[in-house]
């Protein structure tokens, strides 16, 4: 029992500090390249306002007459003349004037509340229980963690060929046990090649998010949304074998192909990516030299696939076309609705020895499925996402020589945020999150909460509020009022002393 | 035509007597770097004709153009945008006088709007989606005012004999007046601090 109570509180305190730091990033590069504010991009870093969507679209680059407001000046990797004489010579590109570098930190201190004091009990302590039982240690009440510090890189080389590549350098105070974000190379608009309408077909290569409704990378939230973090468990004591570990908040490696805008109109995303299993890189084949090419898991691929439509719902014509509505007190977010919906597709991969001694592989198919709407007037922004999940089971036969079907692994939920921005440097929110598994609910204490939850349907209440100090510094606040949760359950079954580890956190976040 | 002359005669000499009546303020503004505005104070009493010439203020490359324009009171300043992203002015007061604060708007590349200053004082220019554009008007309640180089030198021209005060203005200082006496070439150095 002390192994899995430590196995716990070490699970219990690596999430904390994983759900405590999720990333976000503004881009203190661009500033420096057009001498211009975060704000110019960002209503409440990250958080985009549609000027800043435009400007991602476009590639980071300003949407129109971008040349006009960089303020220090890219390097010419070739003259623009010897494109004239292409494929006689490397078509011209540019880099940036400045190493396009922006840095960020963030450290938070949480608060546990009083139910924490479940955390100091070992369940269930019994006369048999020797003298002298080490304890692991317990989430402290009160806790101050490092977070990230990350190194993030942006901008464009010309020739609608944008990059972005972050990755952190250190996690938690510790030294480069960080990992790679995203990193990638977006071809915009390279529909014009085929005589497409502008901006109606731009391709992505590398290590992304997944073009979700709403960004969690990008997130002004402290902590992730519960859904985007829900992997599908099966209950073995349903006899489900279903073990998918793939998030919807994971990094994705593949291709995107997309089309049109973020900022007004339609919108949509095509990706296609390495399958995302439980499974750890592949050993090389013995018939295959080393060199040969990469070893992962990933023999299947799967698919992503989105479309969003807004509608922008300005009087003026000419306000609800442009990137931006004219505000009379200057330009605002337009008044708008979205809605969107989203299809992930996908196969996991579980290898066994069979009962035989040979090999057992079982490929569940699954797929995720849901919908979005966001509604925006002035500084308010109300948005929402339900998600369904869904996972074909392949349940060992009676000898492990095989599978039959099982039951499949479902899930559901997703969550509803109201954003105001109160004032410039205020931001206000609202969250509300929903997860429904009756999986995490059977597997007890295996479920990715602190401890078992006591129900298929876990909820939780997020109001927080952020304040900008300065464009680039930013103190968040958010208070979770949690999902019940219980450490042990009695022989029937039913959850004992069942409480709520409701938690306060603060973070400080600077970019630079 | 004797008598033409004559009118002649004594038109220029009343011309000449009246250039001899107006003098200059020179001198340095110290204690700051870049631009510096001075300018006299109206005497009690006197008004001056509003100009009929309207400067023009762009926003250009997410930056006013010119950063710092002098204005008679009562001139008509257009603001124009000339950028391919839509911009605000607006200025929280003028001369510190917060009541005073105005914003005209957001408007497309390629017009202007325009606005005419009837108070005397500094109107720092906002932009409130481009937190970083700063700019000025500097509203003189006379015509005579002047800008200084980047030695902080300045020199204010046909100023009619008499005794004024002026001031000098920085973005970044608090003003500094000191009275002067103008009979031809006069002399003004102020000393601005934070």
């Amino acid at each position: 029992m002390n192994t899995r109570r430590r196995m716990f509180l070490l699970f219990a305190f690596v999430l904390t500090v994983v759900l405590l730091t999720g990333s976000s990033y503004a881009i203190p590069a661009f500033s420096r390249q057009y001498g211009t504010s975060c704000t110019t991009c960002h209503i409440d870093f990250p958080k985009l306002n549609d000027f800043g969507k435009a400007f991602k679209d476009a590639g980071f680059k300003f949407p129109k007459d971008d040349e006009s407001f960089i303020k220090i000046p890219p390097v010419m990797l070739g003259a623009p003349a010897q494109k004239d004489i292409w494929p006689h010579s490397v078509f011209p590109g540019t880099i940036p004037g400045l190493p396009p570098i922006g840095l960020r930190f963030n450290q938070f201190f949480q608060y546990t509340s009083g139910n924490a004091n479940n955390y100091y009990q070992v369940p269930p302590i019994t006369p048999q229980t020797p003298v002298g039982t080490a304890l692991s240690p317990t989430i402290p009440r009160t806790d101050f963690e490092a977070g990230y510090f990350s190194i993030f890189m942006a901008g464009n080389f010309g020739s609608d060929i944008a990059f972005w590549v972050d990755d952190d350098l250190s996690v938690s105070g510790l030294n480069a046990n960080g990992a790679l974000g995203d990193g990638y190379l977006r071809f915009v608009n390279i529909g014009r090649f085929f005589k497409l309408p502008t901006d109606a077909l731009t391709l992505k290569v590398g290590q992304f998010e997944l073009d979700l409704p709403f960004t969690q990378a990008r997130s002004i939230n402290i902590s992730p949304y519960d859904i985007y973090t829900e992997a599908n468990i099966g209950s073995s004591s349903i006899g489900q074998n279903v073990n998918n570990q793939f998030s919807m908040q994971d990094a994705a490696q593949g291709v995107e192909f997309s089309g049109g805008h973020q900022y007004g109109g339609y919108h949509y995303s095509l990706a296609i990516v390495n399958q995302n299993t439980s499974g750890g890189a592949a050993a090389a084949p013995s018939n295959v030299s080393s060199p040969a090419g990469f070893f992962s898991d990933s023999n299947y691929k799967n698919i992503y696939a989105r479309f969003s439509y807004r509608f922008n719902l300005e009087k003026d014509p000419a306000s609800r076309h442009d990137i931006q509505a004219a505000g009379a007190t200057g330009p605002r977010d337009h008044t708008y609705l979205s809605l969107g919906s989203f299809y992930y597709e996908g196969r996991s991969v579980q290898r066994f020895i069979s009962g035989t001694d040979s090999l057992l592989t079982a490929r569940e198919p699954f797929y995720r499925v849901g919908g979005d709407f966001s509604f925006n007037y002035r500084t308010f922004n109300l948005f929402g996402l339900y998600m369904y999940g869904h996972d074909q089971d392949q349940a060992f036969n009676g000898d492990y020589s095989g599978f039959v079907p099982g039951s499949a692994a479902k899930f559901n939920g997703g969550f509803l945020e109201a954003d105001y921005l109160a004032l410039p440097w205020l931001m206000t929110i609202l969250r509300y999150d929903r997860v429904q598994s009756t999986g995490d609910f059977l597997n007890g204490a295996n479920s990715s909460n602190y401890y078992s939850p006591v129900g298929s349907a876990r909820d939780r209440f997020t109001p927080g509020v952020q304040f900008l100090i300065h464009p680039n510094i930013k103190a968040s606040f958010e208070y979770q009022y949690r999902p019940q949760q219980a450490l042990y359950y009695n022989a029937s079954g039913q959850a004992v002393a069942a409480f709520r580890t409701n938690t306060a956190t603060g973070a400080l976040e600077f970019v630079y | 035509m004797k008598s033409t002359l004559m009118m002649m005669v004594v038109a220029v000499v009343a011309m000449m007597s009246l250039a001899a009546s107006a003098g200059t303020i020179s001198g340095k503004v110290s204690g700051v770097t870049g631009e510096s505005v001075v300018y006299v104070e109206a005497p009690a009493g006197k008004t001056f004709p509003a100009p009929t010439q309207e400067p023009v203020i762009d926003q250009k490359g997410l930056m006013f153009q010119p950063h710092i324009v002098v204005v008679q009171q009562g001139t008509t300043v257009q603001f124009l945008n000339s950028d391919s992203v839509a911009h605000n002015v607006f200025w929280p007061s003028v001369g510190g006088n917060k009541k005073l604060t105005h914003n005209l708007g957001t408007w497309p590349k390629g017009e202007k709007r325009a606005f005419k200053f009837d108070n005397p004082g500094a109107v720092p220019l906002l932009c409130n989606v481009h937190p970083e554009m700063s700019g000025y008007v500097v509203v003189s309640p006379t015509p005579y005012f002047a800008k200084t180089d980047a030695s902080g030198a300045y020199k204010i021209e046909n100023v009619p004999d008499g005794s004024y005060t002026v001031t000098a203005w920085h973005e970044g200082a608090k003003n500094q007046s000191k009275p002067v006496a103008v009979a031809g070439d006069s002399k003004a150095d102020l000393t601005l601090s934070k």
